[in-house]
């Protein structure tokens, strides 16, 4: 075998064009902004990378909040600055790893274009004029707003104490859920989106309806997998991407990649099929086909614990979803399906991997019920080696004492979708009901934090078009990304290495509790989310009380009568004072659960090394450099559901809301492209977290843009070269981005790395840089739980 | 004293690029897309798209290859490139006078120039940084996500390092140049 090892030849099309230089950023772009702040802040490196030192520094155990994963980590802290991120290996889910983007936090913490002071808007929205200003008068601002904006009191008094008229949306992360407490629970607004109706929420939905579980793969001990659509070698997700791939040629677990793309996952893999993009259902019915037909699943398995088993049988075969059928749909060999379905059925420890990522095409939620049931056929579930369902350790439930409002509407956002979400929405409808004036009562204020829907929500347009029908929008963010910029009052929050957050309890074989220490203090002006939760509430809870009071009769009816006194024992009683979660610290509100649940001894070690489980002194040992036993084997909760375990083959209360019971193919889900066109495929990269970290110095080095990649062979065709730049033209709009032409893609399909092409003028190296897919991707819905759509826009191509 | 190596189990790596960040920061390495002490190979897939040669897409890790017999200490004028105590090619910033032989000398294209000290660097092994303060494990081991990495001790026979290569196949890059590195590739 012959491999390139020269420096960094091997680019996916990268560096070899060298767009911006590198990035020669000096030290001077470092604290932008007036000159005071530059020396009156310390704790500021006075380098970009800090070579670390021989003297004593503290290493404080932290949770990565660069991605979703949530690895552990030590940071080591020098004379107050962070010099680098150590992965912790104490936790059994990210196993003692961080990954490019989790080593590179430290350049997303001291990153010069942080928000670094709250700001009001002076300018038009989108332009960028803010005025610097303090806590209170931004809370002021949003209380009764300035010259430019309405604030939310006015806002409520016109519309009579209707809560709804408010939205709200958050990104993940730890402090999110209290910011749905506040939002939602206290100020009383059911309009919450979040990313889930972006991601995945009908692989969630899917799996939890067909086995109660998305569970958790225990890819250290299968034999056979096959990944569809995961690219996990790119897409990393802890602890699936490290099991997965110390195994994988040929050394114990035999890999199957289905993708359109030829990705780093692919290149892992024993086999590699180019499935035609939205047709993995197609693959799952034929090879369930060839299971049932050759009656080689797990007959005993089948009887005990698949509900519907027979009708799924009868089904599958009278449809006749032959591999001969699913060949034409696929683009994968009949023989091939065949050859599949055999050896997993043959195979000791076979896994359909769940996959975790966008819905990329309207079939999903009927995808993942197919794969559920396959898996299911094989018997390799709740046992060592399948998908098992694990245990989590219970933390105290917080009681949140949320008040009741007569006036406050239902969420709307119901149109198209046969199951809507109460909690979370769909970003799509909600959006664009609000646009179309389908909405039955006016949406007036979005209050947002750590989210970015001009990047992830498909056609960023028209979330520019919501986003500028809002009286008052409000950000609570570290960066000032596309959608910051649409925000009248920007609340700057703290990152995660200046936070301590909420303690969180992982579940699955080797369940754990972690939590996320500050490592330094806030940077700048910039508050921890909790902190800013309570002093917005406390801000809020008494002008919204008088409107309440104002409005709500039935407030008006309890307080008849009442003496001054008595009215603020029940505004106190009945929730309405909106500070009360965060009277007490985090750190206090963790140290009061751990040692209700666990005891004293528990809080000690959670503080000391990040993680805590019962046995942890006793169980957790390192084997060797590289490994570590977190559990033993005996305590490992491989099986834990006995009985209970059921596979539903047949939801037939679905039928009622226009949904399949059992996972059917339609021939309108087939994949086609018209003549000239090209199908848009998007996805992930290893060295980048969405929009999130397209300004982070360290991986802008790894990955200075995003290109668009083109069949090689048709770009011969159409004479495009490395580099040009070439328009990309869908039903809703255009980018242009360079040409990354590639044997990796089929001559119908095209792929972007998504994050990219970013808007707000304030982050220098995200701004213009390559193309934002969400102004070409259509905002198309699948039609369970109204989940964006991502790969079913067919795009146009020239080179300009 | 030692003689440290390191033994890559490469058919783990995903090039996923968190040792060369880990490095960088670790380290306090330059920025610039072509300032990295290590970094990882490999090829785009043979043939035509779909029938595309999965083996030839392999991922290959690679740095200074910290050689018995390095060519780059060899041909260096001024004796900036030395074999530090535990058998560890080094370069002494001080003496470095940029005239650039080591970089042409080496197979490996493990060395580049770092601007702001306007020397030749490379992987040191982290010996001023982890190993300084009596750390066992390089920033690139430590971090890796599917653990490709085994640094340790060649002459201690009881190391890590020692018992997979009596126990699994490896082979050297470029072994036929007689540069005798202390990087092994696991197979």
């Amino acid at each position: 075998m012959q491999v390139e090892v020269s420096r960094r030849k091997f680019l996916q099309g990268s560096v070899a064009l060298s767009i911006v230089g590198g990035s020669s950023v000096g030290v001077t772009n470092l604290l932008a902004g007036p000159d005071e702040h530059k020396s009156a802040q310390s704790g500021i490196p006075s380098t970009i990378t800090t070579k670390t030192s021989t003297k004593k520094a503290e290493d404080i155990p932290y949770l990565c909040g660069i991605c979703v994963n949530k690895c552990a980590g030590f940071a080591r802290v020098e004379d107050g600055i962070v010099t680098k991120l150590n992965p912790n290996p104490y936790f059994p889910k990210s196993r003692n790893m961080l990954c490019a983007r989790g080593n590179a936090g430290i350049q997303t913490m001291y990153d010069p274009d942080r928000l670094k002071y709250p700001m009001v808007r002076i300018g038009e929205r989108g332009d960028g004029k803010y005025k610097r200003v303090t806590w209170e008068e931004a809370y002021e601002a949003i209380l009764n707003g300035t010259d430019k904006f309405k604030g939310i009191k006015q806002i409520l008094d016109e519309e009579k104490d209707n809560r709804a008229t408010i939205a709200y949306c958050n990104g993940e992360g730890l402090s999110k859920e209290g910011f749905e407490v506040l939002v939602g629970e206290k100020i009383g607004s059911p309009n919450y989106v979040d990313e889930i109706s972006i991601c995945l929420e009908t692989t969630l939905g899917g799996y939890v309806n067909t086995i109660g579980t998305y569970g958790e793969a225990d890819l250290n001990n299968a034999d056979y997998l096959i990944c569809a659509g995961a690219n996990r070698a790119e897409a990393i997700i802890t602890p699936d991407t490290m099991d997965m791939f110390k195994r994988s040629k040929g050394r114990g677990l035999k890999t199957i990649v289905l993708d359109p793309r030829f990705t780093n996952t692919a290149a892992k893999a024993d086999r590699w099929y180019a499935i035609n993009p939205g047709t993995d259902l197609a693959f799952v019915l034929a090879l369930t086909y060839v299971v049932l037909t050759e009656e080689l699943y797990d007959k005993d398995f089948a009887t005990k614990h698949m509900d519907g088993f027979e009708d799924y049988k009868q089904h599958i075969i009278s449809k006749n979803y032959t591999p001969e059928w699913a060949a034409k749909i696929t683009n994968i060999p009949a023989k091939e399906i065949v050859k599949t379905a055999r050896e997993f059925m043959a195979a000791r420890s076979p896994i359909y991997y769940q996959g975790r990522r966008s819905v990329f095409s309207k079939n999903d939620f009927q995808l993942r019920r197919a794969m559920a049931i396959f898996q299911g056929l094989s018997g390799n579930l709740d046992k060592k080696g399948g998908i098992v369902y694990g245990k989590k350790l219970a933390l105290p439930k917080e009681e949140i004492n949320a008040p009741m409002y007569a006036q406050v509407e239902e969420r709307f956002d119901t149109e198209g979708i046969a199951i809507p979400s109460l909690k979370t929405g769909s970003w799509i409808v909600l959006r664009n009901m609000v646009l179309e004036g389908k909405n039955p009562y006016p949406l007036r204020a979005m209050f947002m934090r750590k989210h970015n829907p001009m990047s992830g929500v498909p056609n960023t347009k028209k979330t520019e078009a919501f986003l500028k029908k809002m009286d008052l929008n409000v950000m609570i963010d570290i960066l000032p990304s596309d959608t910051t910029m649409f925000a009248d009052v920007i609340l700057p929050e703290a990152s995660y290495l200046e936070r301590t957050s909420p303690v969180a309890s992982y579940g699955g074989l080797e369940p754990a509790i972690v939590q996320r220490r500050a490592a330094v203090k806030p940077l700048f002006e910039t508050k921890v989310p909790e902190e800013i939760y309570r002093e917005l509430a406390e801000k809020l809870s008494k002008p919204l009380w008088e409107i309440t009071q104002k409005y709500d009769e039935d407030v008006q009816d309890d307080i008849k009568g009442m003496s001054a006194e008595e009215i603020e024992k029940y505004y106190k009683q009945n929730g309405f004072d909106l500070a009360e979660p965060w009277e007490k610290p985090v750190h206090e509100q963790n140290e009061e659960k751990i040692v209700e649940a666990f005891g004293k001894k528990a809080w000690e070690i959670l503080n000391e090394k990040g993680v805590y489980y019962p046995n942890i002194e006793e169980y957790h040992q390192e084997l060797n450099p590289n490994e570590f036993q977190y559990y033993p084997e005996n305590k490992k909760h491989y099986s834990t559901q006995g009985d209970k375990l059921k596979v539903k083959c047949n939801l037939t209360n679905l039928t009622k809301k226009g949904v399949d019971s059992m996972p059917t193919w339609h021939d309108d889900m087939a994949f086609s492209v018209p003549a000239g066109k090209f199908r848009l495929v998007t996805g992930r990269h290893a060295q980048f977290t969405q929009s999130g970290t397209t300004n982070n110095m360290m991986l802008r080095d790894l990955i200075p843009t995003n290109y668009i990649w083109i069949n090689n062979q048709k770009c011969e065709e159409m004479g495009i070269e490395f580099g040009d730049k070439v328009e990309v033209k869908s039903s809703i709009g255009k980018v242009t981005i360079m040409a990354y032409p590639t044997n990796k893609i089929a001559p119908n399909q095209i792929f972007m790395l998504h994050g990219f092409g970013g808007s707000s003028e304030q982050m220098e190296m995200a701004y213009g840089n390559g193309a934002n897919d969400a102004l070409i991707i259509e905002d198309k819905i699948e039609p369970v739980y109204g989940a964006a759509v991502m790969h079913e826009t067919n795009v146009e191509i020239r080179k300009v | 004293m030692a003689r440290y190596g390191m033994a890559l189990d490469y058919k783990n790596c995903i090039n996923c690029k968190a040792c060369e960040v880990a490095c960088k920061e670790e380290n306090g390495v330059e920025l610039g897309a072509e300032k990295h002490r290590i970094w990882v190979g490999g090829n785009n897939p043979d043939g035509q798209w779909p029938l595309l040669d999965i083996a030839s897409a392999a991922f290959m890790p690679s740095q200074c290859q910290h050689c018995e017999d390095a060519p780059c200490q060899e041909v260096c004028p001024t004796h900036a490139t030395y074999y530090d105590e535990n058998h560890v090619v080094r370069v002494d910033s001080d003496k470095c006078i940029l005239c650039s032989y080591c970089m042409n000398a080496c197979p490996y294209d493990a060395r580049y120039v770092d601007d702001r000290t306007m020397t030749v660097d490379k992987c040191t092994f982290c010996s001023d940084t982890r190993l300084a303060r009596g750390e066992t494990t390089t920033a690139c081991q430590n971090t890796c996500p599917t653990k490709v990495r085994t640094f340790g001790d060649l002459d201690d026979p009881n190391s890590e390092i020692s018992e997979l290569l009596r126990t699994r196949d490896h082979f050297s890059l470029k072994a036929h140049l007689g540069t005798n590195p202390k990087l092994f590739y696991l197979t």
